[in-house]
């Protein structure tokens, strides 16, 4: 949930608080309740609840004499934003500052310990353990590389942890399943959380293993293994585009993100569909045989993505189920070597995910991630990967990352099962051009305005319509922080039709092709009501009596429809948000990329 | 090109919506209708970035999304900021709109005309310390339908006209000005005049006091579409003069699939993820935009089809510009210019234009179109319909 960022480098090329204050507001998605900065050999901190705005006011207007430094922006899992509680922290004497993200699960422990030998902790939260430790150690007559593997061997729980120390122009880091990569630059070494925080300095990344330490200086970096033994890392280049970073004339990165859903769904279709074999290939997973069961793990959007895709399966032969990767669990669902586990993370950091991974791993099934992110933790701990190629997305909301999840998803399903159709592969080439006629034409802005101040959304579908009235409804809630329910639309009449009265929209997934009947049913129902009915459906001729409003999308096939009705329901919540002032890119309480259980 | 170049931003104009070009601008703006298989805004773009331009400010606004979408916050390395101008008031507003984006001495240029490199860097070379702007010109032998410029013999502007019809020498103005901050306060200096007003004002301003007002005579390569079908002639132009290559050995990309059986002659131009059918004949003088699929033995000429069209088997299609995700169904007929072309009240006769089909036209197979049909946006033509004429958009034609 937090995010680090650590720099080395010659100050007269490039000053380490202008490095660090970039990084940290490349990294601000990932939590934002307070952040953070120190800088060594003085080791000087300046930290702040609130935005990085208010962190950059107490920053110093001189340049600082510094050749090292870290910075942090917190999202609160352990004591409630304040200025105390922003990282980084110090031991007693500010001779070492230390920033973390993840959880120490014996910290309480660790701290009574501490201060039974005189430690004076200034917050109340878990990483502060870890300067006094490494101060505790110190204090021994350790040196800081020594001092700082001491005190990382006490802890449990998940960390990426940086530190600097007083007298030493270099940063000491290290992870265990929480992400941290490094960076290396003609002028210095970067770490952070994640790639983008550094992508404007360089794109030359070592991906830093689970118990590997790292020390970088301005000449570059050092990493040793859990032993101290010296490892021969391999750099890697990534090819993001850094400036993919800024929002290019869009008001939010939501927005920016659901315009670019046509560029997202071509980078992720190149070269998958076959059109003269009538197929579809996916080069990364060739070797990957037809699954015999399949279980998704996933969280939140990716789980919805992950309801859409084991109905692919199903109806294609395979016995798929979907879980809550936080609910997942080994011992209560069969799995072995003959299931296929699939972990779908836009981030391939979530943690609840990538535990249901190493669950699944542990008991000898075979793992694939679906992932955005190249290099992440997913996509290098899993048997299998298969990227869906988004581009970077920085909005919390997710939107071109579950569009292309589907899309991806739809044509996993095929490539693993052999079962296709001509109208199969022309259905996945015409979705760009059909999003794109979407975002041309979408009436969604109208229709927010009309609803905006109604007491609650209920979205309703059927069949592979029925995830995407989740999604909408979750789209809705994280960034309008307004009342939305999801239902599949048959349960309806079992409970959730006593909420429905003339001030609660109802949007419902009208598919022309697929229990179009029935859903008109379920229309009536609410009309009866007096609830207004939006319907977002490619059949217009077909509901517009009974619904008050209609979002269309082009005739497509029906495997496909959730995936084009969705984009309508992502400009639904956006405009919804905007009209009510929301903080779209960055809504209240959540992350991006949650590494947190 | 000229590498020591000074001038390091540009404005580029690209907020109208070019309503001469409709109906392929219901949904974007001129700027990025399709040069060869790629928007004009582009070409605009690389020969700006070719020019030693290293900042690229863009003024967008009718349709801002699609030009937003299309080239992100940096293109080939080079930093886009974009400046929204809400209203179309003119390009003097536009400029204006952007003047707290660029520092000192700027290339502010039209981004709905392909200009190459070379008319850019001759303007800039012929910028000095002593002139407050340089206008890039052309020698043309009809300058009637465009801007005029008149130079005295040590290449100094002495005035500037639109659509000049009183038989003097001038010269065409190719859109592309070098401009100093003193050049916008002279656009600002115009700017109380009601409803819109132009750049040009500003710099016939500067003419009128007698401030120094360069003309660089370029001979570099400017095209300009005026309506949809010039469209065709653009690519040609792009083709011939080699700022395109067309004769690649290798067509298109490694995405794009070309049958064995189909015959690909030379200039072509296929983009990436395509598909050619067996037995398709593609070219001379085709431009295939993005994920456009051809279907067996269909036959191409002198056409230029946009992203995400399909074409489908056995049919024939000459002299034809799309749109994008635009079917032409089997066997269906555009057999090519000359046609008569009517635009409202107006006909321009003999067109080398077989037919346009604006956005998402469905045709569904077997039609036949009589040379110069103009179809508008999302038409759904029914099998067996010959089309003639201009046909409104989101209809449903039967014969």
């Amino acid at each position: 949930m937090c995010g680090i960022i650590g720099y080395a480098g010659t100050q007269a090329n490039r000053p380490v608080l202008e490095v660090l204050s970039n990084g940290l507001s490349r990294l601000e998605y990932r939590g934002y309740d307070s952040a953070g900065i120190a800088v060594a050999p003085e080791v000087s901190v300046y930290k702040r609840k609130g935005e990085l705005e208010d962190l950059e006011e107490t920053l110093p207007d001189a340049p600082v004499d510094a050749l090292a430094g870290i910075g942090h922006t917190r999202w609160s899992t352990h004591g409630p934003p304040s200025d105390e509680n922003a990282h980084p922290h110090t031991d007693c004497e500010d001779r070492v500052a230390v920033v973390h993200n993840g959880i120490i699960e014996n910290y309480r422990e660790l701290r009574d310990e501490l201060e039974e030998v005189g430690h004076i902790f200034d917050s109340e939260t878990d990483t502060e353990v870890v300067p006094h430790l490494i101060e505790a150690a110190l204090e021994q007559g350790a040196d800081p590389g020594s001092a700082f593997r001491q005190a990382i061997e006490r802890l449990e729980g998940s960390y990426a942890v940086a530190a600097v120390f007083r007298g030493r122009e270099e940063v000491y880091a290290t992870r265990y399943q929480s992400p941290l990569v490094l960076g290396l630059d003609e002028d210095g070494a970067l770490l952070a959380s994640d790639v983008p925080a550094f992508l404007e300095y360089t794109d030359e990344v070592v991906y830093l293993e689970d118990g590997q330490f790292a020390t970088i200086r301005p000449s570059g970096i050092e990493v040793r293994d859990q032993l101290g033994a010296l490892v021969d890392v391999s750099v890697e280049t990534v090819d993001w585009d850094p400036e993919d970073a800024g929002k290019s004339g869009y008001d939010h990165y939501m927005l920016k993100e659901i315009y670019e859903q046509p560029r997202s769904i071509r980078e992720c279709l190149r070269g998958r569909p076959q059109p003269f074999e009538e197929s579809v290939s996916i080069e990364e997973l060739e070797d990957l045989p037809r699954p015999a069961e399949m279980h998704f793990v996933a969280c939140g959007t990716s789980y919805h993505a992950s309801l859409y895709a084991t109905r692919l399966f199903r109806e294609r032969g395979v016995r798929a189920t979907a879980f809550l990767a936080s609910e997942y669990d080994v011992e209560t669902v069969p799995v072995d070597e003959e299931t296929l586990v699939v972990g779908v993370t836009q981030s391939g950091e979530t943690a609840d995910t990538l535990r249901a991974l190493r669950t699944a791993n542990g008991v000898g099934a075979r793992t694939l991630a679906v992932t955005n992110v190249v290099g992440s933790s997913a996509a290098r701990e899993t048997d299998h990967t298969m990227y869906i190629r988004a581009g970077p997305e920085i909005g919390v909301a997710a939107t071109k990352t579950f569009a292309t999840q589907q899309a991806a998803l739809a044509m996993l399903s095929s490539a693993l099962t052999g079962e296709c159709s001509r109208e199969f592969v022309e259905s996945l080439r015409a979705l760009p051009d059909q999003i794109q006629s979407i975002l041309d034409d979408s009436r969604a802005e109208e229709i927010a305005e009309e609803y905006v101040h109604a007491d609650a959304y209920f979205f309703i579908g059927r069949g592979y319509s029925a995830p995407v009235a989740l999604e909408g409804a979750l789209k809705m809630k994280e960034i309008t922080y307004r009342h939305a329910e999801g239902f599949a639309a048959g349960e309806l009449k079992h409970g959730p039709l006593a909420l429905v009265t003339e001030r609660t929209p109802v949007f419902a997934l009208v598919n022309g092709d697929s229990n179009a009947e029935k859903m008109l049913g379920n229309v009536t129902e609410v009309e009866a009501r007096g609830a207004p009915v939006v319907a977002v459906t490619d059949d217009p001729g077909f509901v517009e009596t009974h619904a008050d409003h209609v979002l269309s999308v082009p005739d497509t096939h029906w495997r496909f429809f959730p995936i084009l009705a969705n984009v309508q329901l992502q400009l639904l919540a956006y405009w919804v948000a905007n009209r009510l002032g929301r903080s779209i890119d960055k809504p209240r309480n959540l992350a991006k990329s949650v590494t947190v259980e | 090109m000229d590498t020591d170049m000074s001038v390091s931003s540009a404005v580029i104009l690209a907020a109208g919506e070019g309503k001469r070009l409709r109906p392929l601008t219901k949904y974007r703006p001129k700027p990025m209708l399709p040069a060869a298989t790629k928007p004009i805004l582009e070409h605009v773009f690389d020969q700006l970035i070719d020019a030693g331009i290293s900042e690229l400010v863009v003024v967008v606004g009718y349709r801002h999304e699609r030009v937003q979408s299309h080239f992100g916050s940096t293109y080939r390395n080079v930093p886009v900021t974009y400046v929204f101008q809400e209203k179309q008031l003119g390009t003097g507003h536009a400029l204006l709109l952007a003047e707290s984006e660029v520092d000192g001495t700027s290339v502010v240029i039209n981004g709905d005309q392909l200009v190459d490199s070379r008319i850019i860097s001759d303007a800039v070379g012929e910028h000095d310390s002593a002139a407050t702007a340089t206008m890039a010109l052309l020698q043309r032998s009809n300058v009637e339908p465009y801007g005029g410029v008149l130079i005295d013999e040590d290449g100094i502007v002495t005035k500037i006209t639109e659509n000049p019809r009183d038989g003097h020498d001038y010269h065409l103005n190719a859109g592309v000005y070098v401009l100093e901050p003193a050049a916008f306060d002279a656009v600002r200096a115009v700017e109380s005049q009601i409803g819109e007003h132009s750049l040009l004002d500003g710099l016939s301003k500067l003419v009128d006091e007698g401030e120094i007002v360069h003309g660089a005579v370029s001979e570099g390569l400017w095209v300009d579409a005026t309506y949809p079908w010039d469209l065709l002639d653009v690519s040609s132009a792009l083709f011939d003069t080699g700022v395109v290559n067309g004769n690649s050995k290798i067509v298109g990309h490694e995405t794009t699939t070309v049958h064995d059986t189909a015959v690909i002659s030379e200039p072509v131009l296929i983009d990436r993820d395509c598909v050619v059918g067996p037995g398709a004949v593609v070219g001379p003088y085709v431009c295939l935009g993005e994920n456009t699929t051809i279907g067996s033995n269909a036959v191409l000429e002198r056409s230029v089809v946009d992203n995400d069209t399909t074409i489908g088997a056995n049919a024939t299609v000459v002299d034809c510009v799309t749109g994008t995700g635009v079917e032409i169904g089997p066997g269906s007929t555009i057999p090519g210019g000359p046609g008569d072309v009517r635009v409202g009240d107006t006909v321009y006769e003999d067109e080398a234009l077989g037919a346009l089909l604006a956005d998402r036209v469905v045709d569904r197979g077997g039609v036949d179109y009589v040379p110069g049909a103009l179809v508008g946006p999302e038409t759904d033509i029914q099998t067996g319909t010959t089309v003639r004429g201009t046909l409104a958009g989101g209809t449903e034609v039967r014969s």
